[in-house]
């Protein structure tokens, strides 16, 4: 078989028929043995994620492995991502539920994501400041809205200007969900484009291959 | 049994008008009759962007925070921003730009690495491609951390945030306004729309994330599948407008969607 038959038109009509046979179930009652047949494919998923994940780890200590022998800039902060990937794998393949391996998870891991994650919070000012400039007339009402949603969802603003509260909640109900409510219409006419270029194979990006590359094979 | 399961239906009909009206247009591509589409202007700024991280030796990143292809809602724009990353991927090579592709999932990863291997070498400079480098696979948590201290280390002079973003929209894009880098930003994220919109100096909205990587293709059958999603809208205009006058006439038909 040619290379350009196995790498590029098997996987776009195994894509193909069983994105469809997804549609299918959704829309149509089916019987047991093909919802089990969807249940089993669905479970495909979660392996080959978990066999990219292994294939990531191998590429990210071959990348550190390469900046510590040639000793490139923080090439020190690498030995710390071996020693933690060394420590970690060995405690979680003895026993996920290892208190040390528990411990580090709970102790380190989880306050230094939950640590990056309030930094939304003072972004969020320092953008807001930087971006609610009235430089023109679409800024200006941008401004004036944003301030009073701003002064509604604040305890003292109901207090300072009571009308703020249903000024606040009318601007939320109404003009701010309605957009919403386009960009969700839109978004979801986009994605049934896509599906549709991906099943007729035309777009082949999410392969990883390219068109040119395998005429030219 | 019933044929179809309850409420369903009625999305089954415009599915299917909708499919059918984007298959039409692709077909009519197919033989020639092309529809006119309006230029997305985010066609010309990804060069611009490029062109800038050359003219100042400052890399260019193409960030796509969540890329869980197991996840559906993820799954979509994830795709439509490997698209633009192939288009990305191939003016950065062609121009000269070094390019950073971090990517948080292994599945993502092995895809995005293999496309801007591509795009290199479709360029002719698959030297300039570092296997270990380009594209990086960055565990999720940690990505935050390397990212950021990059971000500054580095000092990027372009960057594009495009596909699913949540939370760390706002700190990636704030943190690359303050290093000076010009930003491209788009998701389908509703709730983060605005953050994108609002940093980024330019931006794409919802389903131009999603027509831009068509649009980017030049292969006039995608392009025409745009034009398939317009008849979706003018659906989407009629209900609106027929169920506006229908509430105000105090008419429910709210059981059709039941069927």
């Amino acid at each position: 078989m040619s290379e350009r038959l196995i790498k590029l038109k098997i996987p776009i009509y195994l894509t193909t028929i069983l994105g469809i046979l997804m549609i299918i179930e959704f829309y149509f009652p089916m019987p047991e043995p093909i919802t089990n047949i969807n249940v089993t494919l669905r479970s495909f998923v979660t392996i080959v994620s978990a066999a990219g994940l292994i294939l990531g780890i191998i590429i990210l200590t071959i990348a550190h492995l390469r900046k510590i022998s040639k000793k490139e800039s923080g090439w020190y902060y690498s030995i710390i991502y071996l020693v933690g990937l060394v420590i970690t794998s060995a405690l979680g393949l003895t026993s996920v539920r290892n208190t040390t391996f528990l411990w580090i998870y709970n102790n380190m891991t989880a306050p230094i994501g939950v640590a990056l994650y309030s930094l939304t919070a003072f972004y969020i000012t320092s953008a807001a400041y930087r971006v609610f400039r009235a430089r023109n007339w679409n800024a200006a009402v941008l401004l004036v809205c944003a301030f009073i949603v701003f002064m509604m969802l604040i305890p003292v603003g109901a207090v300072i200007f009571p009308p703020v509260v249903p000024i606040g909640e009318w601007l939320r109900s109404y003009p701010s969900s309605a957009g919403f409510r386009g960009m969700i219409i839109g978004v979801s006419l986009g994605i049934i484009g896509l599906g549709v270029r991906v099943y007729t194979g035309r777009q082949k990006e999410h392969m990883g291959i390219r068109e040119e590359r395998m005429e030219a094979s | 049994m019933s044929v179809i399961v309850a409420g369903r239906a009625l999305g089954l009909v415009v599915l299917v008008i909708i499919v059918s009206a984007i298959l039409w247009f692709m077909m009519r591509a197919y033989s020639g009759k092309l529809p006119k589409l309006r230029r997305l202007p985010a066609v010309d700024i990804i060069d611009e962007i490029i062109g800038r991280c050359v003219e100042m030796g400052r890399p260019a990143w193409y960030l796509m925070d969540n890329v869980r292809m197991d996840t559906p809602s993820v799954l979509a724009p994830t795709v439509a921003a490997f698209q633009i990353l192939a288009y990305v991927a191939r003016s950065a090579a062609r121009l000269g730009a070094k390019f950073f592709v971090p990517v948080t999932q292994g599945v993502a990863y092995t895809i995005a690495n293999d496309i801007v291997e591509e795009a290199y070498r479709a360029e002719g400079k698959p030297e300039d491609f570092d296997p270990f480098g380009t594209v990086m696979y960055l565990p999720e948590g940690a990505d935050r951390m390397y990212i950021l201290n990059n971000m500054w280390s580095q000092q990027i002079a372009g960057a594009f945030l495009l596909g699913s973003w949540y939370h760390k929209a706002i700190i990636y894009t704030e943190n690359a306004a303050r290093v000076g880098a010009v930003m491209l930003g788009g998701t389908d994220t509703t709730h983060n729309i605005p953050f994108l919109v609002a940093v980024c100096d330019y931006s794409i909205i919802g389903e131009e994330l999603y027509a831009l990587g068509a649009y980017l293709s030049q292969d006039p059958t995608q392009s025409a599948s745009l034009a398939g999603q317009d008849i979706g809208k003018f659906i989407a205009i009629i209900m609106m407008v027929l169920g506006a006058i229908l509430a105000t006439l105090g008419i429910d038909i709210s059981s059709i969607f039941s069927i």
